[in-house]
């Protein structure tokens, strides 16, 4: 009964969000959706569909980016400096770490509050002061099963004792909150303790993520199921108006001025190129911006004449308006500059490869010397076979060749050019000392033929993707034959190893190359995520040594010589990393390109003078 | 004109198949479509010759090399090809070859990964004919055997088969050649199965019917007075009576069969890295709204006119094969 209800208001709401849009679609003029910015300074953006804010159970971006706004964590990416490094947020400081790496003792900043809410019964209503227990909380709510938190797998057999209170968890009695988990502890009002099962120093990155935030048990044992619409944080901003799938609106955290929380702007900038345009504010008091709001809209096309009309202060590009936006010389058309349309662009931290199957007699490793250096050879032959430009081109300037396993703003990031650049003479070299002289395979008589394994075959861009691939590779003798599967079927070859060469992508988790790393560790072998089965015993005693090392200049070295070490036995092709490509109006300041955005949006400004007068101008 | 031909017919007592020819040989627009139809053949041959040809030297063939720099360049015959760059004295003859030559390179135009889209559409052809032929091979065989015996049989026989067609014929036909690509695998032998293994159904009921009405004449009366064999009743002397079932329906078949495969192809579970019509169709929607229209067009245009050149030519002949129609005029 209950549920049908719930899903009647949801058709309602839905229907009416429908209608509210095509009126204020409708309706003549951008000013019909936006304030009257006179006194306060507000940034319009759209968003997708934001599913819930409870930082626990959020797993996707649009969530993520909502509940970063109104939460905090201990730590956060800094904002301006490349490689991604980490700086304290609500953390006095960079944790002390123990000797053996096991113990992180944190100090918390005293005199941050949770914003005022009714959930705040023993204050009557005002926000309390946040106090190490509150992210013990946190961090036991994604442990607790009935949650079923996206986020457990980041502490997963990690902390001492947690893995016991999510055992303990799973029965049909509510979880007990106060049951001690040994691994964290307050050792005082404003000290966090984890103590791990083994050193993970990759913690901090996690302690940035959304399931880490500060999380005040008062709201919810108050808002029970509701509380995932009813955040209660201490970030920058508190939720004003929600209408789901249509609107959602922050405004200014005041307790922030109540309580005299003070937050600067960067006043260092990593980022060389973009000096003086992300340098205007350093040191200054954030957030610039005091009321957020953001719109649904889901069809691509409309969302671009809204940022064209200057109704969205930013815009993403989608392949189908790229050439329409983007010139040859990979800048903005004319007619968009002089709108005073600004674009910048960054690599993602992912890398799409074409993978070996290292256990595979033509392929991969063999325990002969001389046969495994032929069989070497094949595979750098065939990455040296890539025609970079021409693979560029059919991607519509969208991506750029990865220079080794560790992407771009990692530590660890080889500088220099690709690995094996498009050198056909080289690559037919190559294929002769591999025992293939013009791709002829001597047992058969006729050119080798390599099978991929492709994962999906509806999208006729993967398709004409893999006929190029297939015709760089019949440049030098080898034919490709594809072998099209349905996903599961594709990762249930890898899984088993049957797959003699496959087509996948791995995107990073945190910007760790740890996280890239551990693709080429025998142990974590399909089905584990080292889907090449590389096996490398040398390698796998770096990575063991790496793993547990705390960010240093020694480890960035084992990363670069492990990192060397996967572009010599190349059980990879490493195939492209994609671009973001962001568009942004000029009135918006401070808009940098971040790979982790959660929690950024408090940097940035909006110059008001300057959209009433661009308004004026182009907005009808 | 007609009853003259009549006529003639009662003095010179032609056969079925040769009065059926010189009925078909009358109408125009059935010889017209016979002739696109002969044309699409000898361009499948073509295109079977030039694969085979590159499959025995083991050489990439042109339809597959990709050549970047000639992304989606349009038809040539749009290109003005005959126009000159100022200033170059060339004699008109220089020119006029140079202008052929420039009309012959890629007359339809390229594609994304700089193909030849002309070549791609012969290549289309052959596929599509592969896959009318192939079916049929399959198709037709089970139809008439099974429809021969379950009419010819009747009784449990008939039951039996009856059954297994409408079991057939009531798996949704799509589902059904999916589910026997997983199985088979994608590519073009699940194409021919998924499409052989589901067509013969029409054809089983339309024999099946046809060879009840034959069990009862005569002449089969006769054969069995005279003791034969009942295969060699059903397929020496029931099957040569109904054969023009066969013919009609191969023609009405065969078109069906291409527009699956091409349906197929289209959806991503059909033909893989070759370069079927449904393929290009495909690949071409990414780029439509740029106003890149010509593989969109090669494509579609190849399919429509054979399409409707088998369906006209099916009616025609099954009206040139109907006794009906031959003695009421």
């Amino acid at each position: 009964m209950s549920h049908s209800r719930r899903t009647y208001r949801f058709i309602l709401w839905r229907a009416t969000a429908a209608c509210a849009i095509a009126f204020a679609l409708a309706g003549c003029g951008g000013k019909d959706l936006q304030y009257d910015t006179d006194d306060e300074v507000v940034m319009y953006s759209e968003t997708n569909r934001i599913r819930g804010l409870d930082p626990v159970k959020a797993g996707d971006v649009a969530s993520s980016l909502a509940i970063a706004r109104i939460y905090e964590g201990l730590y956060e990416y800094h904002y301006l400096d490349r490689p991604y490094r980490i700086t304290p947020l609500l953390a006095v400081d960079k944790p002390e770490v123990s000797e053996n790496g096991m113990v992180y003792t944190i100090r918390i900043r005293p005199g941050i509050y949770f914003q005022d809410d009714p959930c705040f019964v023993d204050t009557g209503g005002k926000g309390r002061e946040v106090v190490a227990d509150d992210f013990i909380y946190a961090i036991k709510r994604v442990a607790d099963v009935k949650n079923a938190s996206t986020g457990w797998w980041a502490f997963n057999d990690r902390i001492v004792g947690l893995n016991a209170f999510r055992d303990a968890s799973s029965d049909g009695t509510p979880t007990d909150y106060d049951m001690e988990v040994e691994g964290l502890q307050a050792l005082d009002s404003h000290t966090l303790q984890i103590k791990l099962k083994r050193p993970y120093p990759q913690l901090p990155w996690i302690l940035t993520m959304h399931y880490a935030y500060a999380v005040a048990r008062e709201a919810v044992d108050f808002y029970g199921e509701e509380f995932v619409n009813n955040p209660v944080g201490t970030g920058p901003y508190v939720l004003e108006n929600w209408q789901r799938n249509y609107r959602i609106e922050f405004v200014r955290n005041t307790k922030w001025d109540e309580t005299g929380r003070i937050e600067t702007y960067p006043a260092e900038n990593g980022l060389e190129n973009n000096k003086t345009r992300l340098h205007r504010d350093p040191n200054k008091q954030i957030p610039f911006i005091d009321r957020i709001v953001q719109y649904v809209v889901r069809d691509r096309s409309t969302q671009w004449l809204m940022f064209l009309r200057g109704q969205f202060e930013t815009s993403g590009i989608s392949r189908d308006n790229f050439d329409a936006v983007i010139t040859e010389d990979r800048a903005l058309t004319d007619s968009l500059r002089k709108k005073g349309v600004e674009l910048l662009t960054a690599p993602a931290m992912t890398i799409f490869y074409i993978g070996f199957n290292m256990e595979d007699n033509v392929v991969g490793q063999l325990d002969d010397p001389d046969l495994d250096l032929q069989n070497r050879r094949l595979r750098q032959a065939m990455a040296h076979a890539m025609h970079t430009e021409e693979w560029i081109e059919f991607f519509n300037h969208q991506i750029t060749r990865p220079t080794g396993p560790i992407p771009e703003g990692m530590d660890g990031y080889r500088e220099g050019g690709i690995p094996y650049p498009y050198d056909l003479n080289r690559a037919r070299e190559l294929m002769e000392k591999a025992g293939y002289p013009n791709g002829i395979d001597p047992e058969t008589g006729r050119r080798l033929q390599l099978t991929l394994e492709i994962g999906a075959a509806e999208s006729p861009e993967i398709r004409q993707q893999v006929e190029l691939f297939s015709d760089f590779m019949s440049r030098i003798g080898i034919v490709i034959r594809p072998s099209y599967n349905n996903w599961p079927t594709f990762l249930d070859k890898i899984a088993r190893g049957q797959a003699q060469m496959f087509s996948l992508g791995w995107v990073a988790d945190y910007p760790d190359a740890e996280n890239f790393l551990q693709l080429f560790y025998w142990p974590n072998r399909s089905p584990g995520p080292n889907h090449a089965r590389y096996r490398n015993r040398e390698y796998d005693r770096l990575y063991e040594k790496a793993r547990v090392m705390p960010i240093s200049p020694e480890r960035s070295e084992l990363y670069q010589r492990m990192s060397d070490m996967i572009i010599e036995d190349s059980p990879w092709i490493f195939s492209h990393t994609p671009l973001n490509y962001a568009l942004h109006h000029a009135w918006l300041e401070n808009y940098a390109l971040h790979a982790f955005p959660y929690g950024m949006e408090k940097y940035l400004n909006v110059n008001v003078d300057m959209r009433r007068k661009w308004l004026e101008q182009y907005g009808r | 004109m007609t009853t003259h031909a009549i006529h003639r017919d009662k003095q010179t007592g032609k056969s079925l198949w040769a009065d059926a020819w010189s009925r078909l040989r009358h109408n125009r627009l059935a010889m017209f479509c016979l002739l696109v139809v002969i044309l699409y053949t000898g361009v499948a041959m073509y295109g079977e010759i030039v694969y085979r040809w590159h499959q025995w030297h083991d050489v990439t063939p042109p339809y597959q090399r990709t050549n970047m720099e000639l992304q989606y360049l349009p038809p040539s015959f749009l290109l003005s090809p005959f126009a000159v760059d100022d200033g170059e004295e060339v004699s008109s003859l220089k020119q006029a070859v140079t202008g052929i030559s420039n009309l012959m390179r890629h007359p339809l135009g390229t594609d994304g990964l700089g193909r030849d889209v002309f070549q791609r559409m012969i290549q289309g052809t052959r596929i599509a004919y592969m896959v009318g032929i192939v079916t049929s091979l399959i198709a037709l065989p089970i139809g008439v055997v099974l429809g021969c015996m379950a009419g010819y049989f009747g009784r449990r026989v008939d039951d039996f088969i009856v059954w297994i067609y409408t079991t057939f014929a009531s798996i949704p036909g799509l589902l059904f050649i999916l589910a026997i690509a997983m199985v088979v695998g994608q590519g073009l032998l699940g194409v021919y199965l998924g499409i052989g293994l589901t067509m013969w159904v029409g054809l089983c009921r339309l024999i099946r019917g046809e060879v009840i009405k034959h069990k009862e004449r005569p002449y089969v009366t006769a054969a069995h007075a005279l003791g034969l064999g009942h295969f060699r009743i059903i397929f020496r002397h029931i099957l040569p009576n109904v054969f023009h079932v066969v013919i009609v329906s191969f023609t009405l078949f065969f078109p069906a069969a291409i527009s699956t495969e091409v349906f197929l192809s289209f959806l991503g579970i059909g033909v893989e890295g070759e370069p079927s019509w449904g393929i290009m169709i495909s690949n071409a929607r990414l780029r439509l709204w740029h106003g890149i229209w010509w593989e969109m067009a090669a494509a579609t245009t190849a399919l429509f006119f054979i399409v409707l050149a088998f369906n006209l030519l099916g009616d025609a002949i099954r009206d040139a094969l109907d006794p009906r129609l031959r003695t009421g005029k």
